[in-house]
């Protein structure tokens, strides 16, 4: 059984079409990455796996639940984190990681938290109000609440940001094990190197719709995820904007 | 200082503040002034159905203005954290002083006539033109609508500018927070007492006497505190990273708190700017309003209203402000990530509410056992909880997670009210009618504060799922 997989997924506010009859299938141990330009569909789609908003048509299902028909049993079994998100201010990491372990029903919390504050490198800042953390330690937090449960499966978005250069690799080598051990990571990430690095799958939106799904690790020695990003998202933009150009250069009635 | 003048400054800031009101509230924002002139037009009507006179009237609408200036004032209590949690990324020009080459005092002073100019446009104008009507056809000259219009307008900064103050002196130490409660008791146990008339010291003096013995202790108090205000007080940001001890364990098992919403709720409260003095100070200072007001309708009317269901109603109604308090650092898309049911969410933040809300307006209702009979008090003690409970159903269900919308928001604003005014007012025609009809006139009021309890309880049931399914 897959752990993500989605058929004809579409997302509509209004006019504007979010996601379009996206379809993908993420088998379970794989870390996906999702890639795209900003407005491409990542985020709309993160947040309809995780039950956070519910798609206009189409199907989904996560770890064989329906994360429409029972939201809060996919965010049991999944761990999310969300970008540009800070823990609470007034609450020390380790409150929070509290809150998480009551909202989680989790035993043995305490535990969990100094595993998880040496495993990430904020003991120091355990008792320091979040406000007062900076950029990369809340990051640091933010990335131990999505796995204080051990999940089977985590949705990040971008999971590096903010981090410094060790961090980030201590981080990378986490995600790593993550799925060695038979997790699912799916991953949204501007960073093409990070996707090149550690997915073994990698899906490119554009627009909401998915035009493309490569496995980085069968690219070719002078091939680069950057190229066939540009190929498929950077060139068609191009190409849409010289149709817009041209338009616009056309003489109207008026002109003549 | 270099570079940018107050006036600039001014000019900027005002601009400011429209763009963040048209950002949050789009084309809906620009009717807010007109639902004012219409809502305080019909308010002002309906008074001239009772008895109550224009000086009342005129008394009345300095209190309350002066109440919605301790509001907008407190923006020292609710701090940059608090605006940034509500607002999203946004950095106002009042907190630049670290990239600027202008003073945080100054910044705040310029803040504070900014907040001055833009209500008395877009509040207090619309207020004032409602009162005209009401005021000329009870024959109040002309002059009088214009002079009420200035008076309510330093009202305003008057509240503003205590709020600021007292923001700055409770954020200096503990010994000082202890003082301002102190200070703020012993005014209002003062005044109850008849030993000190806060109207005197007022710009309402002014209104009802102008001279200039009136303008010197109307309006000094006002400058006393506008300047105050930024000199005391200093912004939360910055400083040494602050460690705390385990608190949530602890908070959690008093409050038998399962989930923990409620916990972290309190916690938030507790820790941010103002901590949970800023619950007993907007409380109080509805206390006092309505100790004022009681006094003032008893002298200028031949009514003696009931001041255990003046208490206890207006009481409950301030408790929205607590409401404001335990949802400020809130986003329902952070709940919507964890397994957790927005029921859940609005059942802990109805336990903060209660937790915070309660004891405070108690704490107020044994005070005026100073003054007042324990009978009375007895009746506020059981109206105020009730109505409590009924403001944070109604609150919830109208607003969920984000009060501050209601701000400007005009449907939203005249769907609270409305729903408010339900219960409010039966409540406080019940107040004014106590002397001609006291056993009735209680029993209304406490079978209209358990209905709106019942209300209450079901729209905070409601307003989880109706919150869960928005936006999805």
């Amino acid at each position: 059984m897959p752990a993500i997989e989605t058929t004809d997924l579409t997302k509509r506010y209004g006019d504007v079409t979010a996601l379009d009859s996206l379809s993908l299938s993420v088998a379970e141990g794989e870390l996906y990455g999702l890639l795209g330009p900003n407005g491409s569909g990542k985020t709309t789609t993160i947040e309809i796996l995780t039950g956070q908003i519910e798609p206009t048509s189409g199907t989904a299902r996560v770890l064989g639940a329906d994360p429409v028909a029972d939201p809060l049993a996919v965010r049991e079994s999944v761990g999310i984190l969300p970008e540009r998100e800070d823990p609470p201010s007034f609450l020390t990491p380790r409150e929070y990681l509290q809150f998480v372990g009551d909202v989680r029903d989790l035993p043995d919390v305490d535990d969990r938290i100094d595993t998880w504050a040496d495993r990430l490198g904020f003991r120091d800042t355990l008792d320091t109000l979040s406000t007062d953390l900076s950029e990369g330690e809340r990051q640091r937090v933010m990335l131990a609440q999505t796995f204080v449960h051990e999940p089977d499966l985590v949705f990040i978005d971008e999971p590096l940001v903010n981090l410094d250069p060790i961090m980030q690799a201590e981080v990378k080598d986490h995600l790593r094990e993550y799925c060695d051990r038979g997790n699912t990571l799916f991953l949204s990430t501007h960073f093409l190197e990070v996707a090149e690095q550690l997915c073994t799958g990698v899906a490119i939106l554009r627009d909401g719709r998915l035009v493309a799904e490569r496995d980085p690790r069968e690219l070719g020695p002078d091939e680069r995820l950057l190229d066939y990003f540009r190929e498929e998202v950077a060139d068609a933009d191009g190409e849409r904007r010289q149709q817009q150009t041209e338009l616009a250069a056309e003489p109207t009635e008026r002109d003549a | 200082m270099s570079g940018v003048s107050a006036g600039s400054l001014l000019g900027r800031m005002i601009r400011e503040e429209y763009r963040l009101h048209s950002e949050l509230f789009g084309d809906r924002f620009a009717a807010f002034p007109l639902l004012v002139a219409a809502l305080s037009g019909a308010g002002f009507w309906l008074l001239t159905l009772t008895d109550v006179g224009v000086g009342a009237v005129a008394a009345g609408l300095h209190g309350l203005v002066f109440f919605f200036g301790l509001q907008v004032g407190s923006i020292g209590l609710v701090g940059r954290d608090a605006l940034r949690d509500v607002l999203g990324d946004v950095t106002l020009l009042v907190f630049s002083a670290r990239t600027l080459p202008v003073t945080w005092r100054r910044l705040l002073a310029v803040f504070l006539l900014k907040d001055l100019i833009y209500y008395s446009v877009l509040f207090l104008g619309p207020l004032a033109a409602g009162y005209a009507v009401f005021a000329v056809t009870a024959g109040v000259p002309v002059g009088d609508v214009g002079l009420l219009y200035l008076t309510t307008a330093a009202t305003f900064a008057y509240g503003a500018g205590a709020s600021l103050t007292a923001a700055g002196v409770a954020t200096r130490s503990r010994i000082a927070r202890l003082g301002l409660l102190a200070g703020v008791v012993a005014v209002t146990t003062a005044t109850v007492a008849g030993r000190v008339d806060p109207v005197a010291l007022s710009p309402l003096a002014f209104y009802e006497s102008p001279s200039l013995a009136t303008a010197a202790a109307g309006f000094g108090p006002v400058v006393v505190l506008s300047v105050l205000g930024p000199l005391t007080f200093r912004p939360a940001d910055g400083g040494a990273a602050r460690s705390s001890p385990d608190r949530y364990s602890r908070v959690r098992t008093l409050l038998s708190d399962d989930t923990g919403v409620a916990t972290r709720s309190t916690l938030e409260v507790a820790r941010s700017s103002g901590s949970v003095w800023k619950v007993l100070f907007s409380m109080g200072v509805l206390f006092g309003v309505t100790a004022l007001l009681v006094r003032e309708v008893g002298r200028a009317t031949a009514l003696d209203p009931s001041p255990g269901i003046a208490f206890g109603t207006l009481l409950g109604l301030g408790a929205f402000t607590t409401y404001s308090w335990v949802t400020q650092f809130d986003d329902r898309r952070e709940y919507l990530r964890y397994p957790l049911s927005m029921d859940a969410v609005f059942a802990g933040k109805r336990r903060a509410f209660l937790v915070l809300s309660v004891p405070a307006g108690y704490a107020y209702l044994a005070l005026s056992l100073l003054w007042i009979p324990l009978s009375e008090v007895a009746i506020g003690a059981v109206v105020f909880p009730l109505v409590a409970v009924y403001v944070f159903g109604v609150t919830a269900y109208v607003t969920g997670l984000a009060p501050n919308e209601l701000l400007f928001d005009t449907p939203l604003f005249a769907a609270f009210g409305a729903a408010l005014a339900l219960v409010s007012l039966p409540l406080v025609v019940a107040a004014l009618t106590h002397t001609e009809a006291p056993t009735a006139s209680t029993r209304t009021a406490l079978a209209v504060a358990v209905l709106g309890a019942i209300v209450g309880v079901v729209l905070a049931r409601r307003a989880g799922p109706r919150w869960a399914a928005k936006g999805r």
